[in-house]
């Protein structure tokens, strides 16, 4: 009877421990994951599994911070993203793309740092729009006078449709090319990392 | 061709990578071809599809970018994390798939990357603006979070020499089961609590503005 009531005690007094150590904490609300998902793409592609294996070849030029709505059987251009008008280019936060050295965009030098990047969609072109408004929400607040640069480039169509909006940093002759993809239309802009 | 390979072996080595049970050890260990991931590629198709372990962003203040769309918003957020998130999916996540006393991503992919846009105290100790990634060092009752300037990293492999901090909290057991690895920042009188929960574990860092 006495070592019952000692093991009661040491058992007590353990688990009296533990709740010091893990007390229970009000229940949490749970934030959902997002339904467009972000993602990042860097240039070079893949830095950061090229940095930790000693592979890498170049410095960092830019990274693209986005998030990726997919098509879900909906009509992309013209319909769900509409002609004419400032896209977002993603979903929720607007886009963030980064230099890490000064570039050039349309011929124009765009400085090395962070700026927010838009699309104004059309059926046969896109122009790329870098404003300097940053940690943004959408292109709800865009304002025209903080654009950095806009350059209009055609649109490819292609013959396997991209369920997922997807941005990608792609080498070119004269540095890289940023590529987006959605549906069954591609587009580039062009960066010139010289 | 040259290129060929090079594009496959980062297939590989992304697919070795992206599950959250790989210990950093698994970087020079050969890549297990059992699992079957959609690596990030140059390839534009169908088959660039979104991460299992998506990525996400968090800001203090909460949600800064809607805030900034209300033109009251400041110009500039006081901190901001983006993480990836691996899914529990019915494993035993620490002290199981995540080892004690091993450092952990506090993650998955690239490693995650804290931004402060001022410079904040973290017990005691002055954290200048700026940059940097984060890992963990798990244990049973308490975590140490570790702040690294090895940035735009992936996270299986950290040089403890460019560690900048480093920061032990307690854990504490949690009613609601995480099924993602959740990073928040929680409002607090002194400026803002940084919580991670995953499974039934949640661990919170006090950083004073």
């Amino acid at each position: 009877m006495k070592n019952i009531i000692l093991g009661l005690c040491f058992l007590v007094s353990i688990s009296s421990l533990q709740a010091q150590t893990m007390v229970a904490a009000p229940a949490i609300k749970i934030p959902a994951l997002d339904k467009s998902p972000m993602d990042m793409a860097y240039f070079p592609a893949n830095f950061p599994v090229l940095k930790i294996q000693d592979k890498v070849s170049a410095p960092l030029a830019a990274r693209v911070i986005y998030s990726r709505p997919q098509k879900n059987g909906r009509p992309v251009f013209g319909e769900l993203v509409e002609y004419g008008k400032v896209w977002r280019l993603g979903a929720n936060e607007a886009t963030e793309i980064e230099f890490f050295k000064d570039v050039k965009i349309a011929n124009k030098k765009v400085l090395k740092g962070k700026y927010t990047i838009y699309a104004l969609v059309n059926p046969a072109d896109w122009t790329f729009i870098l404003n300097k408004e940053t940690d943004v929400w959408g292109a709800f607040k865009y304002d025209e006078k903080k654009d950095v640069v806009r350059m209009t480039v055609p649109v490819q169509k292609v013959a396997e449709p991209a369920e997922a909006f997807s941005i990608l940093l792609d080498k070119s002759a004269i540095g890289m090319d940023l590529i987006v993809a959605w549906d069954d239309v591609k587009v580039a802009l062009p960066v010139s990392l010289k | 061709m040259n290129s060929f390979f090079r594009l496959l072996l980062v297939a590989v080595v992304l697919a070795s990578c992206t599950d959250a049970s790989d210990k950093p050890a698994s970087v020079s260990a050969q890549p297990s071809p059992a699992i079957k991931i959609t690596p990030r590629t140059n390839l534009v198709s169908s088959a660039t599809s979104p991460d299992i372990s998506p990525l996400d962003v968090i800001y203090f203040p909460a949600d800064f970018p809607v805030q900034k769309m209300s033109q009251n918003g400041a110009a500039l957020p006081v901190v901001r994390v983006i993480y990836s998130r691996p899914l529990k999916q019915g494993r035993t996540i620490f002290g199981s798939l995540i080892p004690y006393n091993d450092t952990w991503r506090l993650g998955a992919n690239e490693s995650t990357e804290i931004e402060f846009f001022k410079a904040v105290t973290i017990q005691k100790k002055r954290v200048a603006a700026g940059r940097y990634i984060l890992y963990c060092v798990p244990e049973a009752t308490q975590w140490t979070l570790i702040f690294n300037t090895n940035v735009y990293s992936w996270g299986l492999k950290q040089d403890p020499s460019m560690d900048a901090h480093r920061f032990t909290v307690p854990t504490r057991k949690i009613e609601t089961v995480f099924e993602y690895f959740t990073m928040n920042f929680e409002k607090a009188q002194y400026g803002v609590d940084l919580t991670m929960s995953w499974d039934t574990v949640s661990a919170s860092l006090p950083i004073t503005l």
